[in-house]
């Protein structure tokens, strides 16, 4: 695809023009603007000139050949995105850690694993942690009000939701594909234990009595084993998910679901403005048809109707 | 899909090499440009996280200077005064300009000027200056369209500005593509003569650097046509599903925008198989929520629309029908939750199932909405009608049968005037007497026409201004071809009608398209087929037409078409160019 470049030409005119105008004073370009927060003034012949000084400069002086161009500080809830997508990525270094633990502690290995197992635990627990911490924080990043500010809010806020629940669903992948195959490991281990333990014990079959109540504890010994172990795993997945459920239940109001209309730019740009009119549209017509609504006129008139009948009840009393 | 992703790649490029948090600044049509081919979600990972209009952006006052502005802007005037003041007083830190199209010296002289505070880092041209809606198929949504229509005598600035737009639109294009084209234009066709000559003036000219490209053994083929040529297909009710849509509904960018249907009387009976299915499979409660609001229809998001958006109706209804079903299938598994396991797979794939149901919903809301129409409307008996009138023979019986449609109440106002300009464009020369009987009953008939409109689309589009053999019976070939076919009998009533436009690119394939009627620019020549081909309709295109080159460009046969208009036109679109220009042409001749 072709494309042309201007700003040869652009910067050309610029400085040319520039030269024009210089001897002209240009003070009054500081202190038109109402910015946001605290600002810094930089006092600079151009954006170009790689000489720049920040030294501040005051109104009275005489600004000569150089305009001052104020750059304003980014409003405060930047920095707690910032600081959400420093957690996200952190979260995902962690991420990779975990997949080498995973696969570390699925290797045949002479220990027991314990260490490993912690390890996994550990991390898996920083993990979820960053991300539910990251989870509430963006649930600050949320504005009232219909400004442009807010709607930079809200599409960062939408940017980091769509990024943590990606990260939630890995997550939750890694683990049961972990577990998942932990559990067939175990098995092929306890099915080995199962098959090698009835080969020895199947010479001494005739001998009912205490060796076979033996070999029946020490199978009902592994079976209490191998269910507690199971339990732990399923509460563990229980747990999983029920945290994973509660963050994707948060977001899911935040991320965009692809491929429909809210997905479309032009769709947003117009939404922001007309909302706002169909609701109060909505509210209008709900108060106008509360007010001539058929109830109300109903319950009126059965309301004077009552009136009406008790003062004939009375008056019937006082002349009969 | 070439043209899809040129847009794509361009936008890619303005957004990548820009760090920090960004705002995009559209104006009102490079918004359909991006929004089309890009989507929110994607904009949000390149951290663009506001999108703005540059009409609404000088009103607010605070200031952003932590956000970097990119402008995507055409070039005009309007847009350039707009630039100047905001960039003179600059709202954010640093301004990306990107123009659509060629700027002129004296544009990027006034912009220089206004500079004064130098936030302006970049200034390039990003050739997107069209609507690339499916992957061969692009249009310029212009708002003005009926000007083609009108004399150069009547309102010569008018003619120069829609022929200037369309000659851009037309540049751009060539300009993605990377190539410089062999142009040709249709012979009785003063616009496209226009358009084709100042185009060629363009490209070998003017710009000649720019668009010194490097040649290919056979350069391809502009070929610059006229609507007006065939002026029955934008007539036609469709029975394809895209094409359907846009004539009963209507469909903007790809968009559909379900509140405009919503006024239906509720006590209309509704014939449609798939009302069943909506009641009982429960967890479509979303259909109601989908009829006050917009949806999407784009191949390139929507697997079933992609597999379906040529399909004709009774097609549609049973892939729906088959989609409703897997999807009930899914649902019922999702409540079977026993154990742990299936309560992790339930939130696995919750997103996935998320989706779908959306997608189903969508697609049922549409074709029950349609359902209705075609109902409300007897769109089938008319429809039939309209393609005898298209595509068969037979004077009277033809007469017979409008004049029968004219006499039923139930018709609507715009079904009937379709009817009687079919059969006016067809029997034009037959029988004047009949033909001024209908003329009055619609008149009589119609209190809201227009009278003279169709004398006026004669004017337009009459037998002596068509180029093309649009009923197939100018040479003994075609009148051979036709009764053959008419022997053959037809698979689909509805849907018997081809599109003039598929001959013309028979034509092309075979390099058998006539010097005479399409002729070319200046001293032009191809020895010959060409392998890649863009035809340009001026006065707008149809999905009609659309479909028929997605189905020539299937069939491989060694070239690619590339359809592209100054509209996407429906009947009611076609139809009210068309008084459009009947009511300037009247003022025009008032004050001559």
């Amino acid at each position: 695809m072709a494309t042309r470049n201007r700003t040869l030409l652009f910067r050309k005119y610029r400085n040319s023009l520039r030269s024009v105008r210089a001897p002209l004073s240009s003070s009054s370009l500081t202190g038109t603007r109402s910015g946001v927060g605290p600002v810094i003034e930089m006092a600079s012949t151009s954006l170009l000139n790689p000489n720049r000084s920040y030294a501040p400069v005051s109104t009275t002086e005489d600004p000569g050949n150089s305009s001052a161009i104020t750059v304003g500080l980014p409003p405060a809830w930047v920095d707690v995105s910032e600081e959400i997508s420093v957690n996200i990525q952190r979260a995902r270094t962690k991420m990779a850690e975990l997949g080498k633990a995973h696969a570390k502690a699925l290797m045949p290995s002479f220990g027991d694993g314990k260490e490993d197992q912690h390890n996994i635990e550990s991390l898996t627990q920083e993990i979820t942690f960053l991300l539910k911490k990251s989870e509430k924080q963006l649930q600050r990043l949320s504005a009232a009000g219909p400004s442009e500010d807010s709607n930079v809010r809200k599409n960062v806020q939408r940017s980091l939701a769509t990024d943590l629940q990606l990260l939630s669903m890995e997550l939750r992948k890694k683990q049961s594909t972990y577990l998942k195959r932990l559990r067939q490991q175990k098995e092929d281990g306890v099915d080995l234990e199962m098959n090698l333990s009835r080969n020895r014990y199947r010479p001494d079959e005739d001998d009912f009595g205490d060796m076979l109540n033996e070999n029946q504890m020490s199978k009902i010994k592994k079976s209490e084993e191998v269910s507690v172990e199971r339990e732990k795993e399923i509460q563990q997945v229980v747990e999983s998910v029920n945290d994973l459920a509660q963050i994707m239940k948060d977001l899911s109001t935040l991320v965009i679901d692809q491929g429909t209309i809210v997905d479309r730019i032009d769709y947003n740009i117009e939404n922001v403005g007309t909302t706002v009119e169909d609701g109060l549209k909505q509210l209008q017509k709900a108060e106008r048809t509360q007010r001539h609504g058929g109830m109300v006129k109903c319950a009126s008139v059965l309301v004077i109707l009552c009136f009406i009948m008790l003062l004939l009840l009375i008056l019937k009393e006082i002349f009969v | 899909m070439v043209l899809v992703t040129s847009v794509r790649d361009y936008i890619n490029r303005m957004l990548q090499d820009i760090s920090g948090m960004k705002v995009l600044i559209l104006d009102s049509e490079t918004v359909s440009n991006v929004s089309i081919v890009y989507s929110q979600s994607e904009l949000l990972q390149k951290e663009v996280f506001l999108v703005e209009m540059i009409d609404s952006i000088s009103v607010s006052k605070e200031s952003m200077s932590h956000l970097k502005a990119v402008y995507f802007i055409r070039p005009t005037s309007e847009n350039i005064q707009k630039l100047r003041y905001q960039l003179a007083h600059p709202r954010f830190g640093e301004y990306h300009l990107f123009f659509s199209n060629l700027l002129k010296d004296t544009q990027i002289h006034i912009l220089a000027d206004s500079d004064e505070q130098e936030v302006v880092q970049q200034v390039q041209e990003y050739y997107a200056d069209f609507v690339a809606g499916d992957p061969y198929h692009f249009t310029l949504n212009m708002a003005s369209n009926h000007l083609y229509m009108i004399p150069a005598v009547v309102d010569p600035s008018g003619l120069q500005r829609f022929s200037d737009r369309v000659v851009d639109g037309i540049a751009a294009v060539f300009l993605a593509l990377k190539r410089r084209p062999v142009i040709r234009y249709q012979r009785t066709s003063d616009t496209a003569k226009r358009i084709a000559q100042e185009t060629a003036k363009l490209m070998y000219q003017h710009e000649s650097a720019l668009f010194d490209f490097r040649r290919t053994e056979s350069s391809p083929l502009l070929l610059v046509i006229d609507r007006r040529d065939d002026p029955v297909t934008p007539l036609l009710n469709q029975w394809t599903y895209q094409a359907m849509v846009h004539e009963l509904i209507g469909l903007q960018d790809n968009k559909v925008d379900l509140k405009a249907i919503g006024s239906l009387p509720k006590d209309q009976q509704v014939v449609s198989f798939l009302q069943c299915h909506v009641l009982l499979v429960g967890n479509l409660y979303l259909i109601h929520l989908f009829s006050w609001q917009e949806v999407v229809l784009s191949s390139e998001q929507d697997a079933f629309f992609k597999s379906n958006m040529y399909e004709n109706f009774g097609d549609i209804g049973m892939n729906i029908k088959r989609m409703v079903d897997d999807f009930q299938q899914v649902a019922k598994s999702n409540q079977n939750i026993q154990t742990v396991e299936d309560m992790a797979r339930f939130v696995d794939n919750y997103p996935e199932y998320k989706k779908m149901q959306g997608n189903v919903s969508k697609h049922v809301t549409l074709v029950t909405e349609m359902s209705k129409l075609v109902e409300a409307r007897k769109l089938m008996m008319v429809s039939q009608t309209e393609q005898d009138l298209a595509c068969n023979g037979g004077q009277g019986a033809a007469y017979e049968a409008v004049t029968n449609l004219l006499n039923n109440e139930s018709v609507s106002d715009i079904d009937r005037l379709r009817l009687v300009m079919l059969y006016a464009l067809r029997y034009e020369k037959e029988n004047p007497v009949q033909l001024m009987q209908l003329f009055n009953k619609l008149a009589s008939r119609s209190p809201k026409y227009k009278p003279g409109l169709v004398q006026f689309l004669l004017k337009q589009a009459g037998v002596e201004k068509r180029t093309g053999d649009l009923f197939g019976n100018r040479d003994l070939l075609n009148i051979a071809r036709n009764m053959a076919r008419g022997l053959k009998g037809v698979e689909n009533v509805y849907t018997q009608h081809q599109p003039l436009l598929f001959q013309t690119m028979e034509s092309i394939t075979r390099g058998r398209l006539r010097d005479v009627d399409y002729p070319f620019v200046g001293d032009h020549f191809q020895q010959g087929r060409p392998q890649e081909v863009v035809i340009f309709m001026v006065g707008g295109t149809t999905y009609e037409e659309s479909r028929s080159v997605a189905l020539q460009n299937a069939t491989n046969s060694g070239i690619r078409f590339i359809l592209g208009g100054s509209a996407v036109l429906n009947s009611k679109r076609f139809l009210k160019d068309l008084e459009e220009a009947q009511r300037i042409s009247r003022s025009g001749s008032h004050m001559v």
